[in-house]
């Protein structure tokens, strides 16, 4: 969509069109359930927060900051209920690290511990389904940056936008998410070649 | 190549992978892979593990999610709309009514005491009058606003 278009459409959402409105749930509907199961790990409540934030993006376009990219915009008013119900119902720890941070461990270190052959092995069967199940056990604050940046292809600096966060946060938590998927998939002998 | 170049280029594979470097660490990264097979491999295995990210599956919203979202929302965006009016209506209302209270003041007053009361000089008598004219409708049609207020608040409850 071009700017122009873009800024049509915008000025339609902000006097309230149904139509518009309605192309733009249309537009986005998969890529922010998506994303709330990624969050939230759980379909039902997914659709349920799915609603909520249609629901608040009609509420609160009139706040929206044109000069904001709107896709960070709506992916930061889905993620707020996402941590809200997360506080409220699974008060996982959303701001810090888990114990046992693959940072502080050698690359040959975390390989000794699994073997690459048992890994290819392993990575002939189950690959999505592992990986998935994997990237669900990560605490959300690294599901949801790599979520936003290999499943919604966003920039780095639209993820910090998203999270609020400065660009170095934003690095760090991909960087580490990334690494204890590693780790998970390691351990569970699933590492290897995915393409 | 030191040992610390080696664990300061590891920091960035990952990122790397994940097309997060600005241009000063992609120009690093890129020398020391010139001469690093160790992170060259490495840097395979983590882009495999981002294909592997971007090929999962698009868990989809059902038809019937999509529906019951969008009539929630027009809902929403019908009564936003209405609110919106609301104070405008209800300003155009007061306006229409204290104008047909003014202007019907003259008429009942032609209609109770003839058309030569308005040549009366008692002009206290002639305020007195309209202001107890006013103050008794005003006050007609508050009890009427909070009668339905009441009735409506009860209907909101019970839907």
């Amino acid at each position: 969509m071009g700017p122009q278009a873009a800024d049509t459409e915008l000025a339609r959402l902000r006097r309230g069109d149904p139509e518009a409105f309605e192309q733009i749930l249309g537009r986005y509907q998969h890529r922010v359930f998506r994303y709330l199961v990624r969050m939230v790990r759980d379909r039902a409540q997914a659709e349920d927060l799915f609603q909520q934030t249609w629901l608040r993006v009609t509420q609160k376009i009139g706040q929206y900051d044109p000069r904001r990219n709107f896709e960070a915009w709506l992916f930061s008013v889905a993620r707020n209920l996402a941590i809200d119900y997360l506080r409220r119902y699974k008060p996982e720890s959303l701001d810090e690290p888990p114990p046992g941070d693959p940072e502080g461990q050698t690359r040959e270190a975390r390989l000794a511990a699994g073997g690459p052959s048992a890994l290819d092995r392993v990575l002939a069967r189950e690959r999505s389904e592992r990986l998935e199940a994997s990237l669900a056990e990560l605490p959300p604050m690294y599901r949801e940056v790599l979520t936003l940046r290999f499943e919604e292809e966003m920039k780095i600096e639209e993820i910090a936008n998203v999270l609020e966060v400065p660009l170095s946060t934003a690095k760090t938590r991909l960087r580490r998410g990334m690494g204890h998927l590693r780790q998970i998939l390691e351990s569970t002998g699933a590492q290897g070649i995915w393409a | 190549m030191g040992v610390n170049e080696h664990d300061a280029m590891r920091e960035l594979i990952a990122l790397a992978a994940a097309d997060a470097l600005d241009e000063r660490e992609q120009a690093l990264l890129a020398e020391h892979l010139r001469h690093c097979q160790a992170c060259i491999a490495e840097l395979d295995e983590w882009r495999a593990l981002g294909r592997g990210l971007r090929r999962l599956p698009t868990p989809q919203v059902t038809p019937q999610v999509f529906e019951r979202t969008r009539q929630q929302m027009e809902l929403q965006l019908a009564t936003a709309k209405e609110n919106r009016l609301n104070p405008w209506l209800f300003g155009t209302l007061v306006l229409l009514s204290w104008t047909l209270t003014a202007a019907s003041w003259p008429v009942l007053r032609i209609l109770t005491q003839g058309a030569t009361s308005w040549m009366a000089t008692d002009i206290r008598g002639i305020w007195t009058g309209l202001l107890g004219y006013m103050v008794a409708g005003w006050a007609i049609g508050g009890v009427m606003v909070i009668a339905l207020a009441v009735k409506r608040a009860g209907t909101g409850r019970t839907a």
